[in-house]
Protein backbone atom coordinates (compact mmCIF):
# COMPACT_ATOMS: atom_id res chain seq x y z
CA UNK A 1 0.00 0.00 0.00
CA UNK A 2 2.34 2.82 1.16
CA UNK A 3 5.53 2.62 -0.95
CA UNK A 4 8.76 4.14 0.60
CA UNK A 5 9.27 8.16 -0.74
CA UNK A 6 12.56 8.66 -2.73
CA UNK A 7 15.77 10.00 -2.00
CA UNK A 8 14.52 13.81 -0.56
CA UNK A 9 17.01 16.22 -2.48
CA UNK A 10 17.06 16.18 -6.22
CA UNK A 11 19.24 19.01 -7.41
CA UNK A 12 19.26 20.27 -10.69
CA UNK A 13 23.10 19.00 -11.39
CA UNK A 14 22.08 15.42 -10.33
CA UNK A 15 18.82 15.39 -12.47
CA UNK A 16 20.18 16.48 -15.72
CA UNK A 17 23.39 14.60 -15.88
CA UNK A 18 22.13 11.37 -14.42
CA UNK A 19 19.38 10.67 -17.02
CA UNK A 20 19.41 7.35 -15.18
CA UNK A 21 17.87 9.00 -12.55
CA UNK A 22 15.78 10.61 -14.53
CA UNK A 23 14.31 7.06 -15.97
CA UNK A 24 14.00 5.63 -12.85
CA UNK A 25 11.77 8.32 -11.33
CA UNK A 26 9.96 8.78 -14.38
CA UNK A 27 9.09 4.87 -14.56
CA UNK A 28 8.80 4.87 -10.43
CA UNK A 29 5.80 7.64 -10.87
CA UNK A 30 4.60 7.15 -14.22
CA UNK A 31 2.00 4.58 -13.64
CA UNK A 32 0.99 5.58 -9.72
CA UNK A 33 -0.06 8.77 -11.72
CA UNK A 34 -1.97 7.04 -14.22
CA UNK A 35 -3.74 5.40 -11.70
CA UNK A 36 -4.73 8.24 -9.52
CA UNK A 37 -5.31 10.66 -12.64
CA UNK A 38 -7.67 8.02 -14.41
CA UNK A 39 -9.49 7.41 -11.01
CA UNK A 40 -9.78 10.88 -10.74
CA UNK A 41 -12.33 10.63 -14.24
CA UNK A 42 -9.15 11.83 -16.56
CA UNK A 43 -9.31 9.42 -20.00
CA UNK A 44 -6.30 7.48 -20.07
CA UNK A 45 -4.96 9.74 -23.19
CA UNK A 46 -5.26 12.73 -20.85
CA UNK A 47 -4.21 11.29 -18.10
CA UNK A 48 -0.96 10.12 -20.21
CA UNK A 49 -0.79 14.53 -21.40
CA UNK A 50 -1.17 15.55 -17.31
CA UNK A 51 1.54 12.88 -16.53
CA UNK A 52 3.96 14.51 -19.59
CA UNK A 53 3.51 18.37 -18.52
CA UNK A 54 3.97 17.03 -14.88
CA UNK A 55 7.42 15.93 -15.79
CA UNK A 56 8.19 18.47 -17.78
CA UNK A 57 7.41 21.04 -15.47
CA UNK A 58 9.46 19.42 -12.69
CA UNK A 59 12.41 19.23 -15.34
CA UNK A 60 11.76 23.05 -15.90
CA UNK A 61 11.82 23.53 -12.15
CA UNK A 62 14.65 21.27 -11.66
CA UNK A 63 16.32 23.76 -14.13
CA UNK A 64 15.78 26.76 -12.76
CA UNK A 65 18.34 25.97 -9.78
CA UNK A 66 15.85 24.75 -7.58
CA UNK A 67 15.41 21.58 -5.35
CA UNK A 68 12.49 19.66 -4.09
CA UNK A 69 12.75 16.98 -1.14
CA UNK A 70 9.71 15.41 -1.57
CA UNK A 71 9.79 15.17 -5.80
CA UNK A 72 6.77 12.32 -5.16
CA UNK A 73 4.79 15.09 -3.48
CA UNK A 74 5.74 17.49 -5.76
CA UNK A 75 5.34 15.57 -9.40
CA UNK A 76 1.44 14.74 -7.75
CA UNK A 77 0.50 17.94 -6.47
CA UNK A 78 1.22 19.48 -10.12
CA UNK A 79 -0.53 16.49 -11.55
CA UNK A 80 -3.42 16.92 -9.95
CA UNK A 81 -3.32 20.45 -10.36
CA UNK A 82 -3.46 20.19 -13.96
CA UNK A 83 -5.72 17.37 -13.65
CA UNK A 84 -8.08 19.72 -11.82
CA UNK A 85 -7.64 22.70 -14.07
CA UNK A 86 -8.82 20.24 -17.58
CA UNK A 87 -11.29 17.65 -16.11
CA UNK A 88 -14.96 18.30 -16.59
CA UNK A 89 -15.48 15.08 -15.69
CA UNK A 90 -14.06 15.04 -12.48
CA UNK A 91 -17.68 13.93 -10.60
CA UNK A 92 -18.47 11.76 -13.80
CA UNK A 93 -16.00 9.03 -13.01
CA UNK A 94 -17.74 7.67 -9.79
CA UNK A 95 -21.34 8.21 -11.58
CA UNK A 96 -20.68 5.87 -14.50
CA UNK A 97 -22.18 2.36 -14.37
CA UNK A 98 -19.41 -0.42 -13.65
CA UNK A 99 -20.21 -2.68 -16.22
CA UNK A 100 -17.97 -2.81 -18.06
CA UNK A 101 -15.24 -2.16 -15.34
CA UNK A 102 -16.55 -5.45 -13.91
CA UNK A 103 -16.73 -7.08 -16.79
CA UNK A 104 -12.91 -6.26 -17.56
CA UNK A 105 -11.83 -7.30 -14.33
CA UNK A 106 -13.74 -10.35 -13.13
CA UNK A 107 -14.11 -11.86 -16.86
CA UNK A 108 -13.03 -15.64 -15.49
CA UNK A 109 -15.13 -15.80 -12.41
CA UNK A 110 -17.44 -17.96 -12.15
CA UNK A 111 -21.17 -16.73 -12.78
CA UNK A 112 -21.79 -16.70 -9.09
CA UNK A 113 -18.44 -14.83 -7.87
CA UNK A 114 -18.98 -12.54 -10.62
CA UNK A 115 -22.40 -11.61 -9.06
CA UNK A 116 -21.62 -11.20 -5.84
CA UNK A 117 -18.44 -9.43 -6.99
CA UNK A 118 -20.64 -6.79 -8.91
CA UNK A 119 -22.86 -6.27 -6.55
CA UNK A 120 -19.98 -5.79 -4.10
CA UNK A 121 -18.34 -3.08 -6.25
CA UNK A 122 -21.56 -1.55 -6.82
CA UNK A 123 -22.32 -0.96 -3.21
CA UNK A 124 -18.69 0.34 -3.21
CA UNK A 125 -19.55 2.50 -6.14
CA UNK A 126 -22.50 4.23 -4.26
CA UNK A 127 -20.27 4.78 -0.91
CA UNK A 128 -17.70 6.57 -3.05
CA UNK A 129 -19.68 9.04 -4.38
CA UNK A 130 -21.07 9.60 -0.69
CA UNK A 131 -17.82 10.38 0.28
CA UNK A 132 -16.23 14.08 0.04
CA UNK A 133 -14.13 15.18 -2.35
CA UNK A 134 -11.13 15.54 0.53
CA UNK A 135 -11.88 11.78 1.29
CA UNK A 136 -11.81 10.17 -1.77
CA UNK A 137 -8.63 12.27 -2.57
CA UNK A 138 -6.69 10.92 0.25
CA UNK A 139 -7.78 7.23 -0.41
CA UNK A 140 -7.06 7.52 -4.22
CA UNK A 141 -3.41 9.05 -3.14
CA UNK A 142 -3.21 6.29 -0.74
CA UNK A 143 -3.63 3.84 -3.41
CA UNK A 144 -1.33 5.27 -5.27
CA UNK A 145 1.50 4.19 -2.73
CA UNK A 146 2.24 7.94 -1.12
CA UNK A 147 2.64 8.35 2.36
CA UNK A 148 0.82 10.71 4.55
CA UNK A 149 3.33 13.32 4.68
CA UNK A 150 3.36 13.34 0.80
CA UNK A 151 -0.59 13.16 0.69
CA UNK A 152 -0.57 16.58 3.03
CA UNK A 153 1.64 18.45 0.47
CA UNK A 154 -0.58 17.60 -2.71
CA UNK A 155 -3.37 18.33 -0.97
CA UNK A 156 -2.50 21.73 0.54
CA UNK A 157 -3.86 19.87 4.55
CA UNK A 158 -2.00 18.39 7.69
CA UNK A 159 -0.68 15.34 8.32
CA UNK A 160 -2.41 14.25 11.06
CA UNK A 161 -5.92 15.81 8.85
CA UNK A 162 -4.64 12.97 6.29
CA UNK A 163 -4.81 10.16 8.85
CA UNK A 164 -8.22 11.06 10.45
CA UNK A 165 -9.68 11.53 6.69
CA UNK A 166 -8.40 8.13 5.66
CA UNK A 167 -9.90 6.92 8.51
CA UNK A 168 -13.18 8.60 8.18
CA UNK A 169 -13.24 7.30 4.64
CA UNK A 170 -12.24 4.04 4.89
CA UNK A 171 -14.67 3.51 8.19
CA UNK A 172 -17.65 5.00 5.73
CA UNK A 173 -16.46 2.59 3.30
CA UNK A 174 -16.82 -0.70 5.55
CA UNK A 175 -19.81 0.18 7.34
CA UNK A 176 -21.83 1.33 3.74
CA UNK A 177 -20.67 -1.16 1.82
CA UNK A 178 -20.74 -3.55 5.14
CA UNK A 179 -17.03 -5.53 3.90
CA UNK B 1 -5.05 2.98 9.95
CA UNK B 2 -2.10 4.84 10.64
CA UNK B 3 -1.31 1.58 12.31
CA UNK B 4 -2.11 -0.11 9.42
CA UNK B 5 -0.06 2.58 6.76
CA UNK B 6 2.56 2.30 9.23
CA UNK B 7 2.76 5.54 10.04
CA UNK B 8 3.47 5.46 13.61
CA UNK B 9 6.34 5.71 15.24
CA UNK B 10 8.55 2.72 16.57
CA UNK B 11 6.99 2.92 20.14
CA UNK B 12 3.04 3.57 19.00
CA UNK B 13 3.35 0.89 16.86
CA UNK B 14 4.01 -1.84 18.92
CA UNK B 15 2.39 -0.84 21.54
CA UNK B 16 -0.90 -0.80 19.15
CA UNK B 17 0.29 -4.16 18.00
CA UNK B 18 0.55 -5.92 22.01
CA UNK B 19 -3.26 -3.77 21.97
CA UNK B 20 -4.42 -5.50 18.80
CA UNK B 21 -3.28 -8.96 20.01
CA UNK B 22 -5.65 -8.58 23.22
CA UNK B 23 -8.72 -6.63 21.85
CA UNK B 24 -10.77 -8.65 19.51
CA UNK B 25 -13.21 -5.93 18.85
CA UNK B 26 -9.89 -3.70 17.52
CA UNK B 27 -8.85 -7.21 15.76
CA UNK B 28 -12.01 -7.34 13.77
CA UNK B 29 -12.71 -3.44 12.75
CA UNK B 30 -8.90 -3.49 11.21
CA UNK B 31 -9.50 -6.63 9.32
CA UNK B 32 -12.89 -4.75 7.96
CA UNK B 33 -10.36 -1.93 7.06
CA UNK B 34 -8.24 -3.97 5.89
CA UNK B 35 -11.10 -5.59 3.33
CA UNK B 36 -12.36 -2.07 2.53
CA UNK B 37 -8.92 -0.89 1.33
CA UNK B 38 -8.56 -3.96 -0.54
CA UNK B 39 -11.87 -3.46 -2.25
CA UNK B 40 -11.14 0.07 -2.72
CA UNK B 41 -7.73 -0.81 -4.62
CA UNK B 42 -9.73 -3.20 -6.88
CA UNK B 43 -11.98 -0.62 -7.78
CA UNK B 44 -9.35 1.60 -8.35
CA UNK B 45 -7.63 -1.00 -10.43
CA UNK B 46 -11.15 -2.09 -12.55
CA UNK B 47 -11.82 1.51 -13.58
CA UNK B 48 -7.87 1.88 -14.84
CA UNK B 49 -8.18 -1.32 -16.51
CA UNK B 50 -11.71 -0.29 -18.36
CA UNK B 51 -9.95 2.94 -19.34
CA UNK B 52 -7.20 1.09 -20.75
CA UNK B 53 -9.54 -1.01 -22.73
CA UNK B 54 -12.14 1.39 -23.53
CA UNK B 55 -12.07 1.61 -27.72
CA UNK B 56 -10.34 4.80 -28.28
CA UNK B 57 -11.41 6.65 -31.11
CA UNK B 58 -8.81 8.70 -33.22
CA UNK B 59 -9.87 12.66 -33.08
CA UNK B 60 -10.14 12.66 -36.90
CA UNK B 61 -13.04 10.16 -36.88
CA UNK B 62 -15.60 12.57 -35.69
CA UNK B 63 -14.28 15.21 -37.87
CA UNK B 64 -13.87 12.76 -41.33
CA UNK B 65 -17.77 11.87 -40.38
CA UNK B 66 -18.92 15.70 -40.13
CA UNK B 67 -17.30 16.21 -43.61
CA UNK B 68 -18.83 13.18 -44.99
CA UNK B 69 -22.10 13.81 -43.96
CA UNK B 70 -21.95 17.57 -45.32
CA UNK B 71 -21.00 16.92 -48.60
CA UNK B 72 -23.30 13.75 -48.72
CA UNK B 73 -25.70 16.81 -48.04
CA UNK B 74 -24.71 19.47 -50.93
CA UNK B 75 -24.51 16.58 -53.28
CA UNK B 76 -28.12 15.80 -52.39
CA UNK B 77 -29.23 19.39 -52.35
CA UNK B 78 -27.87 20.34 -55.86
CA UNK B 79 -29.15 17.21 -57.59
CA UNK B 80 -32.08 18.51 -56.32
CA UNK B 81 -31.98 21.87 -57.29
CA UNK B 82 -30.69 21.02 -60.69
CA UNK B 83 -33.39 18.54 -61.11
CA UNK B 84 -35.94 21.40 -60.26
CA UNK B 85 -34.61 23.96 -63.03
CA UNK B 86 -34.39 20.97 -65.57
CA UNK B 87 -37.33 19.35 -65.24
CA UNK B 88 -40.62 21.64 -66.80
CA UNK B 89 -42.79 22.27 -64.57
CA UNK B 90 -46.07 20.16 -65.92
CA UNK B 91 -49.55 20.03 -64.29
CA UNK B 92 -50.72 17.13 -63.06
CA UNK B 93 -54.20 15.46 -64.73
CA UNK B 94 -56.38 16.74 -62.84
CA UNK B 95 -59.73 14.66 -62.19
CA UNK B 96 -62.67 16.23 -64.62
CA UNK B 97 -66.07 16.52 -62.94
CA UNK B 98 -68.65 17.18 -65.78
CA UNK B 99 -71.69 17.82 -64.21
CA UNK B 100 -73.56 17.14 -68.01
CA UNK B 101 -77.20 17.39 -68.46
CA UNK B 102 -79.37 14.48 -68.62
CA UNK B 103 -79.16 13.47 -71.87
CA UNK B 104 -75.41 15.10 -72.25
CA UNK B 105 -72.75 13.15 -73.74
CA UNK B 106 -68.97 13.18 -72.62
CA UNK B 107 -66.82 12.43 -75.45
CA UNK B 108 -62.87 12.45 -75.30
CA UNK B 109 -60.56 14.23 -78.12
CA UNK B 110 -63.45 14.23 -80.52
CA UNK B 111 -62.00 16.82 -83.52
CA UNK B 112 -66.46 16.76 -84.21
CA UNK B 113 -69.48 14.85 -83.72
CA UNK B 114 -71.05 12.84 -86.09
CA UNK B 115 -74.56 14.13 -87.15
CA UNK B 116 -76.72 11.29 -86.76
CA UNK B 117 -79.84 10.81 -88.77
CA UNK B 118 -83.21 12.74 -87.71
CA UNK B 119 -82.38 14.09 -83.54
CA UNK B 120 -80.19 11.40 -82.17
CA UNK B 121 -76.78 13.02 -81.54
CA UNK B 122 -75.53 10.21 -79.57
CA UNK B 123 -72.41 8.88 -80.51
CA UNK B 124 -72.65 5.27 -80.38
CA UNK B 125 -69.50 5.39 -77.31
CA UNK B 126 -71.30 7.51 -75.14
CA UNK B 127 -71.17 6.89 -71.51
CA UNK B 128 -73.33 7.61 -68.56
CA UNK B 129 -74.43 11.25 -67.38
CA UNK B 130 -72.06 12.52 -64.73
CA UNK B 131 -69.15 10.75 -65.89
CA UNK B 132 -65.51 11.07 -64.34
CA UNK B 133 -62.72 11.49 -66.51
CA UNK B 134 -59.23 11.57 -66.63
CA UNK B 135 -57.34 11.28 -69.82
CA UNK B 136 -54.36 10.05 -69.89
CA UNK B 137 -52.64 12.15 -72.79
CA UNK B 138 -53.96 15.51 -71.81
CA UNK B 139 -52.57 18.52 -73.24
CA UNK B 140 -53.36 21.95 -72.03
CA UNK B 141 -53.30 23.71 -75.13
CA UNK B 142 -55.58 21.20 -76.24
CA UNK B 143 -58.94 21.10 -76.99
CA UNK B 144 -60.00 18.30 -73.78
CA UNK B 145 -63.50 17.81 -73.75
CA UNK B 146 -66.38 18.19 -76.34
CA UNK B 147 -69.74 17.83 -75.41
CA UNK B 148 -72.57 17.31 -77.94
CA UNK B 149 -75.74 18.37 -76.31
CA UNK B 150 -78.94 18.23 -77.82
CA UNK B 151 -80.80 21.67 -78.75
CA UNK B 152 -83.86 20.32 -77.43
CA UNK B 153 -82.61 20.04 -74.13
CA UNK B 154 -81.48 23.52 -73.39
CA UNK B 155 -83.83 25.54 -75.44
CA UNK B 156 -88.00 25.37 -75.70
CA UNK B 157 -89.27 23.45 -78.26
CA UNK B 158 -89.48 24.80 -81.20
CA UNK B 159 -87.35 28.04 -80.07
CA UNK B 160 -84.62 26.31 -82.32
CA UNK B 161 -84.86 24.89 -85.91
CA UNK B 162 -84.64 21.55 -86.42
CA UNK B 163 -81.25 20.78 -87.72
CA UNK B 164 -79.56 23.16 -85.20
CA UNK B 165 -77.18 21.80 -83.18
CA UNK B 166 -74.35 23.02 -80.45
CA UNK B 167 -70.71 21.68 -80.12
CA UNK B 168 -69.42 22.96 -76.99
CA UNK B 169 -65.47 23.95 -76.22
CA UNK B 170 -64.82 23.39 -72.81
CA UNK B 171 -61.28 24.44 -71.14
CA UNK B 172 -60.43 22.90 -68.35
CA UNK B 173 -58.08 24.50 -65.70
CA UNK B 174 -55.52 23.26 -63.82
CA UNK B 175 -57.74 23.36 -60.79
CA UNK B 176 -60.04 21.36 -62.48
CA UNK B 177 -62.58 24.24 -62.52
CA UNK B 178 -64.23 25.21 -66.03
CA UNK B 179 -61.85 27.65 -67.74
CA UNK B 180 -63.75 28.48 -70.91
CA UNK B 181 -67.38 26.78 -72.53
CA UNK B 182 -68.07 28.32 -75.98
CA UNK B 183 -71.16 26.70 -77.52
CA UNK B 184 -71.12 26.83 -81.10
CA UNK B 185 -74.14 26.49 -83.32
CA UNK B 186 -74.20 23.94 -86.05
CA UNK B 187 -76.24 23.56 -88.90
CA UNK B 188 -76.99 19.57 -89.28
CA UNK B 189 -78.31 18.08 -92.68
CA UNK B 190 -81.95 17.06 -92.24
CA UNK B 191 -82.70 13.97 -94.11
CA UNK B 192 -85.23 14.10 -96.31
CA UNK B 193 -87.86 11.64 -96.40
CA UNK B 194 -87.84 9.10 -98.50
CA UNK B 195 -90.50 9.01 -101.23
Amino acid sequence: MSGDSLPLALPLSRFATGACEVTDLYRELREPLLRYLVCLGLSRDEAQDVVQDAFLSLHRHLASGRSEENVRGWVFRVAHNQARNRQGSYHRRFGEPLDLEIDVRLDETTPEGLVLEKEKLRRLRQAITLLSESERECLLLRAGGLRYREISEVLGMATSTVGDTIERAIRKLAEKCNV
Amino acid sequence: MAWLDRELGNDEMVELERHIGACSECRSRLESYKHSSATFDAYCDAVVSAQTHRRRVPRWVPVLSTAAAAAITATVVLVLLRARVETPALPRPVPVQVQAHRSAVVLENVPAPTPAPGKTMHRPRATTPGTLRQTANWQPTERAIQISIPADSMFPPGAVPQGVNFIVDLSIAADGSAEQIRLRPRLMEVQRRQP
